[in-house]
């Protein structure tokens, strides 16, 4: 939470403004309703006095028909101002700066006095004389009543003022109650990353803890931590694997070499022993030299293919290793049959493909007894090439099916050494199948033996000329 | 002494049995786990020789199969695997002890006859019985400080003889661990050794070193200065 934005800060930032808005409105609405109740208690006030004044002017002392005000009977506020005229504009009673005003009579109206805001009332009235007399005289009277309002604000401040200062609180308690929910709520989180955490090269176990797993919204995060670890972990092991089987493949391979030359150097040994020894040594040089160049060959098939796909006759291919198989074959007694070979193109460098070749082929002639037949079939659909070979061996089992594939898996381990078999053969095929975008297999014949299956697609140009099958 | 090669590589087998042959040493060949195991409880060999990665039967369960049967036999274990836990593994499984591939032969060499001394309870590489000396190391005999001159066979039966002394040694013992499977032999070629072997020894004066008991085999006798 020091670096960068949180979730649990931005939570809380969202909550509180929403809760200050809705604050701040609810305080306006607040203040609003106050301001009117106040001004119709302040109106009705202004009314009020003004109607008393007009209760308050009366004949006059004298004989004459004119009128007066008697302001002993009206209790007296402060800073009222007022202005009492009758229907000739004689002034009947003022008190205070009253301004020049025309309002419409029965309505009010603030204004400003010295600073100080007033509100005025205007009131018209009449105040009959003698009445009921055939002298009855009727008088206009005009009041005009103010005070100043800024007591108005005060009430409105002071009944507005606790409900702030509690908002203000409530808002403070909710927000130290949202901080700590919040924390709780994404505790799960970090039981999660501590757990993550624990994983590393040697302790790879990762299991999603309970609590993250009670979550909808951690639990597809959880589980995909928990798979992905999970895939890395075989990766690792599976490159773990290979280091040290290959370590091994290397060890023993130069162990061989050394103790050749050794062999040589533990006594005096006449020219032809030494001879001999030399030519001994240096085929194991060249067993040791193909292992690192199988190995670097495994290594370069898993890099990444190149932009520019290549492309190469196949059926060529595959045809010059059968040529080149046969002394072995003949060799080991078995005969090798290619047919039938249609002409297919695949996206292959020819290079590898001819890897693939030999390697299927050496495998199958391996793994034939003597007398016996590798049958090999190349066919095509017009969308993909089938390449099959066939032995009349043993077969696989069921145990090794599932890691024929595996560098450096021998199914049974002395007969591949003894027949100069690194046990990267497959492995090499699979991953010429793989950058191809293809696939292979093996299974038992039914008539048995084993079978390899290669699929591998047609490239591009073949499938543009429509040159199918043969 | 005969020693048995349990490794599944053909190579490395064949190197390391011509260096044992050529330092005079009995040689057998096992090429997987299943043969090795059943070859090691015959109790005919002084030593054992195991490559731990076997087809059939892992080396670690050979080893741990003749220790069940109460064998002394020592194992010398070849191992291309890292890590001290295996070593320790294999310690505690009854190695007695191991070389890691790719090894030195001369070292291999080295530890085996160490490992056969230390079996029959010998320390020095020089054996002294009465007033004779062998050097296992140089292959050398003399008596009263003076060289004999023997054949490859006669000295390792007279160095075979000298690891129990005051024991009798059958024939068929002599047979068994001074021949592997491969090197032909007829059962008198022992007689005619040890004939060979008592008339080089013995100088003019002394007792004769080797007695033989009849029907029973043959006796290096350390009282023979007397």
């Amino acid at each position: 939470m020091n670096q960068g934005s949180s979730i649990a800060r931005r939570l809380i930032i969202a909550v509180l403004l929403l809760e200050g808005l809705a604050a701040v409105l609810l305080i306006v609405a607040v203040i609003v309703n106050e301001h009117q109740d106040e001004y119709r208690a302040f109106d009705a006030n202004l009314r009020a006095s003004a109607n008393a004044f007009l209760g308050a002017v009366q004949e006059a002392e004298d004989s004459s028909p004119n009128i007066g005000l008697d302001v002993r009977r009206i209790p007296r506020t402060p800073h009222a101002v007022y202005r009492i005229t009758d229907g000739e504009g004689h002034v009947l009673g003022t008190q205070g700066p009253v301004p020049e005003l025309t309002i419409e009579p029965d309505s009010f109206r603030r204004v400003k006095i010295d600073g100080h805001s007033y509100r005025f009332f205007a009131l018209d009235g009449e105040r009959v004389v003698d009445p009921g007399t055939p002298t009855a005289v009727v008088h206009q009277v005009h009041i005009l009543y103010g005070q100043p309002d800024g007591r108005v604000w005060h009430e409105i401040w002071e009944a507005t003022r606790f409900f702030m200062v509690a908002t203000a609180l409530l808002l403070g308690v909710t927000a130290v109650l949202l901080v700590w929910m919040i924390r709780r709520l994404l505790a799960p989180i970090h039981v999660l990353a501590s757990e993550a955490d624990k994983v590393n090269s040697v302790h790879w176990s990762f299991t999603a803890p309970a609590v993250a797993m009670h979550l909808a919204e951690l639990r597809p995060l959880a589980s995909a931590m928990e798979r992905t670890v999970n895939r890395l972990q075989r990766s690792f092991e599976q490159q773990k694997r290979f280091t040290r089987d290959a370590a091994h493949e290397l060890k023993t391979d130069l162990a061989i070499v050394k103790s050749s030359l050794q062999l040589l150097t533990m006594k005096e040994r006449s020219v032809e022993e030494y001879g001999k020894g030399l030519g001994i040594a240096l085929e194991d040089f060249t067993r040791l030299e193909d292992t690192v160049q199988q190995m670097l060959t495994l290594a370069r098939l898993e890099q990444p293919a190149d932009a520019v796909s290549p492309m190469c006759a196949l059926h060529q291919v595959l045809q010059d290793n059968v040529t080149q198989s046969a002394s072995f074959a003949s060799l080991n007694k078995v005969t090798l049959a290619a047919s039938p070979v249609a002409t297919v193109f695949v996206p292959v460098d020819a290079r590898d493909a001819a890897l693939l070749c030999s390697n299927l082929i050496v495998n199958a002639l391996q793994h034939s007894p003597d007398h016996g037949a590798v049958e090999i079939a190349l066919r095509s659909d017009g969308t993909s090439a089938t390449l099959t070979v066939r032995d009349h061996g043993e077969g696989i089992t069921e145990e090794d099916r599932p890691h024929l594939f595996e560098p450096f898996y021998r199914g049974d381990p002395s007969r591949s050494r003894k027949s100069g078999g690194t046990g990267l053969g497959l492995s090499i095929c699979k991953a010429i199948c793989d950058r191809a975008g293809g696939s292979i297999e093996i299974d038992n014949h039914r008539a048995g033996g084993a079978v390899v299956t290669v699929k591998l697609p047609l490239s591009n140009g073949q499938l543009e000329r429509g040159t199918g099958p043969s | 002494m005969r020693l048995l090669i349990i490794e599944d590589e053909k190579r490395l087998a064949e190197n390391i049995a011509q260096a044992l042959r050529e330092a005079g040493f009995a040689v057998d060949h096992a090429a997987d786990g299943i043969t090795g195991s059943h070859m090691a409880v015959q109790d005919i060999f002084d030593a054992i020789i195991l490559d731990l990665m076997l087809p059939g039967k892992s080396g670690k369960r050979v080893l741990t199969e003749l220790r069940q049967t109460k064998s002394r036999t020592p194992v010398l274990v070849l191992t291309a695997l890292e890590g001290k836990e295996t070593i320790v593994d294999l310690l505690n499984s009854g190695a007695d002890d191991y070389l890691a591939k790719p090894f030195d032969l001369g070292e291999l060499l080295a530890r085996v006859k160490a490992l056969i001394r230390r079996a029959k309870g010998v320390s020095s590489t020089i054996i002294q019985v009465a007033d004779m000396e062998i050097d296992t190391v140089r292959q050398t005999v003399k008596r009263r400080g003076q060289e004999i001159d023997l054949s490859p066979m006669e000295y390792r039966i007279l160095q075979y003889l000298s690891y129990r002394p005051r024991a009798i040694v059958s024939k068929q013992e002599l047979l068994e661990h001074l021949y592997d499977f491969e090197w032909e032999h007829h059962s008198n070629d022992i007689e005619a050794h040890i004939s060979n072997l008592r008339r080089k020894l013995n100088l003019q004066g002394p007792e004769p070193l080797i007695e033989t008991l009849r029907h029973r085999g043959y006796r290096l006798s350390e009282e023979a200065s007397s």
